[in-house]
């Protein structure tokens, strides 16, 4: 096994069996092609973010009226992303929602209420219309994966994709391996769709432990890596994201509280989140976050959860609730010994993330044209590492979007595919070996510290010219001890080249929040020497890519889709 | 491996109802527990306990209720200052 390659061909390979993956491999499938998935958890049916629940699903209906139809909610896009989104996607996302939502249904996955028979649509983040179903998602997963596993697919579990294979501007497979075995794949493929999601244990949270985090903490931005180190370009990755969490426990549930009518109140007992939004608690998630930040600065903290005006009903709703979406929270509680529905709870801001910023429809991550294609041929991206982002509906549907696309390129693929490329090949090995090799040398945790307190302390909430380029000048140092990272084992080395993508996309989110020269979305691209919105020069997406010396950064008018900046023709649906 | 003598261990088995299945280290998606498969004897074992997400994957599908999730003092009655995670402002 030491040197041997388990090789590999397919039609599609999909890295990350999440909600985008599994919904992207659905249609390839259907079109009786052949699909590899490669996970870094050990079973589909509850693997990705949302493999424990989910309590909400984002979706248009096409019900009758007219705030239910996909073209209201188009219309109020550019004002709930302050204007940063490409347009061309989030309008083909928004569009395909009813038609994607009918096909889970058709999966068996019961959206509606279970004592109403009907759905139960609530508002909340400053969406205009009850958009959001509320709903007992235990299985929500579960039966996507089944879907999945019915259409047979090859699912390689406990299996960490490190390097895509990429020659002329076209993907054409990726290098993984199996950190319980230690096999070594080389996978050949007409198509791949990186759905690998968010960058998480980025910066530093109130426990102190990285693993607490609001998002699953085993997603690391190894999609936005691997696209960037192949060529792919990156957008809007200037923008942080954080919620509101019980301090200490980093953990979901903001969507209930603040649908069901949770107020958030300072030491003063003040409610104070009408002095930064005219909806109150049901503001976007980035203007809570930022409010909260806020009244922290000002001194006005602690901040409470208060639930205790709420009627018994609205309290049972939303317990239950709260414990689809992390099973463990009343088990906290418990621990804690506090009763949500009859005292005030303190709250704290979660660590950062890269993701959506707070706001739907504009995600941190690689450009994607209207197929969910980037600028690399025949690579595709969806759900949270994809620039158009919206929760597991813009996970579903974007990924199924992609699939589609996926298809139509495999089958004008014509021709074999380029041999692997086996210097490259034996390079991963080579530095996978070592890093195994070292009995000293730093761990992977010592290195994700230093980039989460660099990260925490100069490229989250506050920034500046001065802080940003001093972390970068730190992060870049930090990449120079990358090849004397040690690996304890085969499960460390997949820690080790975590560790790796975490530090290279804070680098990227450095690089583009220097360029920023502007404050948007409040506290999610926050310049201190820049406090105002720039509506006039700065409706722009910052794009990333990598150049000879490092990331490149270049900016591109709104008023475009970004697959403009692609090299390779895009398409235009 | 993290030093298991001072890391907290979030999931705790209790030997006398767990029955050996597996099923935890099979649902686990952080890679954290470890069981030797086909091996009646041994226990699960929590090799990564600092890597645990506190998702509660294992304790739900444990089909004897032999696991319990014990949060940490930090997590408990956390005395972080939140304004030291809000940003420095270099001079």
């Amino acid at each position: 096994m030491k040197n041997g390659w388990t090789r590999i061909d397919t039609d599609l390979l999909v890295v990350g069996g999440g909600v985008a993956g599994s919904m992207a491999a659905i249609p390839v499938l259907e079109a009786g092609l052949k699909v590899v998935i490669c996970e870094k958890g050990r079973v589909l049916d509850h693997c990705g973010s949302i493999g424990c629940g989910v309590d909400h699903y984002l979706t248009v209906m096409d019900t009758g009226p007219e705030w239910d139809t996909p073209e209201f909610l188009i219309r109020h896009v550019p004002e709930l992303t302050d204007h940063i989104v490409d347009m061309a996607v989030a309008s083909r996302v928004i569009r395909e929602m009813p038609r994607i939502f009918r096909k889970l249904e058709s999966f068996g996955i019961d959206f509606k209420d279970k004592q109403t028979g009907d759905y139960y649509r609530l508002r909340s983040f400053g969406l205009p219309g009850t958009y959001h179903i509320n709903f007992d998602g235990t299985d929500f997963k579960k039966q996507i994966g089944e879907r999945v596993r019915k259409g047979k697919a090859t699912v390689l579990m406990r299996t960490m994709v490190v390097q895509l294979l990429v020659r002329d501007n076209r993907a054409y497979g990726a290098l993984a391996f199996n950190f319980r075995t230690g096999e070594w794949f080389a996978i050949r493929a007409r198509a791949v769709v990186l759905a690998a999601g968010d960058v998480n244990r980025i910066s530093k949270n109130a426990s102190g432990m990285p693993f607490d985090s609001w998002h699953f903490p085993y997603n690391t931005g190894d999609a936005h890596a691997m696209g960037y180190r192949s060529g792919a370009l990156l957008a809007n990755m200037e923008s942080v994201e954080a919620t509101l969490t019980p301090k200490g426990f980093s953990c979901q549930g903001l969507n209930a509280l603040v649908s069901l009518g949770a107020h958030f109140v300072n030491r003063h007992g003040e409610r104070f989140m009408f002095k930064y939004d005219k909806k109150g608690e049901n503001a976007r998630r980035a203007v809570i976050a930022d409010a909260a930040i806020n009244e922290y600065l000002l001194g006005n903290g602690p901040i409470y959860l208060d639930c205790r005006h709420l009627p018994q009903e609205i309290l049972d709703r939303m317990e239950a609730t709260l414990q689809v979406d992390r099973y463990t929270l009343p088990a906290f509680y418990r621990q804690k010994g506090v009763n949500f529905r009859e005292e005030p709870v303190e709250i704290a801001i979660s660590e950062l993330s890269i993701r959506r910023s707070g706001v739907y429809f504009r995600g941190s991550g690689l450009a994607v044209d209207t197929n969910g294609e980037t600028s690399v041929e025949a690579l595709f991206a969806a759900g949270d590492c994809a620039t158009v982002s919206g929760g597991i509906a813009g996970a579903a549907v974007l990924g199924h979007i992609a699939g589609e696309g996926s298809v139509g390129r495999i089958r004008e693929t014509r021709g074999a595919l380029p041999p692997v490329d086996m210097e490259a090949a034996a390079a991963i090995r080579a530095q996978s070996d070592l890093h195994l090799a070292r009995m000293e040398g730093m761990s992977w945790r010592e290195f994700e510290d230093a980039t989460r307190q660099t990260v925490t302390d100069y490229v989250g909430v506050r920034r500046t010219e001065k802080g940003l380029r001093l972390a970068l000048e730190t992060l870049r140092a930090l990449a120079q001890r990358e090849n004397a990272l040690r690996a304890d084992d085969l499960h460390g080395l997949m820690r080790v080249n975590e560790a790796k993508n975490i530090r290279l996309n804070a680098e990227l989110m450095a690089s583009a929040s220097l360029v920023r020269r502007e404050t948007r979305t409040g506290s999610s691209h926050l310049r201190l020497d820049y406090p105002r919105t720039d509506e006039q020069n700065w409706r722009k997406f910052v794009i990333v890519e990598r150049g000879s010396d490092g990331p490149q950064v270049r900016t591109l008018d709104t008023n475009r889709p970004l697959s403009d900046a692609f090299a390779r023709s895009a398409a235009t649906v | 491996m993290a030093d298991s003598g001072t890391v907290h261990n979030p999931i705790r088995i209790h030997p006398e109802t767990c029955v050996r299945c597996n099923l935890c280290d099979w649902i686990c998606p952080g890679d954290i527990i470890y069981k030797e498969e086909d091996d009646r004897e041994t226990l699960p074992v929590i090799r990564y306990p600092d890597e645990c997400w506190y998702c509660g994957l294992c304790q739900s599908i444990c089909p004897t209720n032999a696991i319990e999730i014990v949060f940490p003092e930090q997590m408990i009655h956390n005395r972080t200052d939140v304004v030291s995670l809000l940003g420095k402002v270099p001079e």
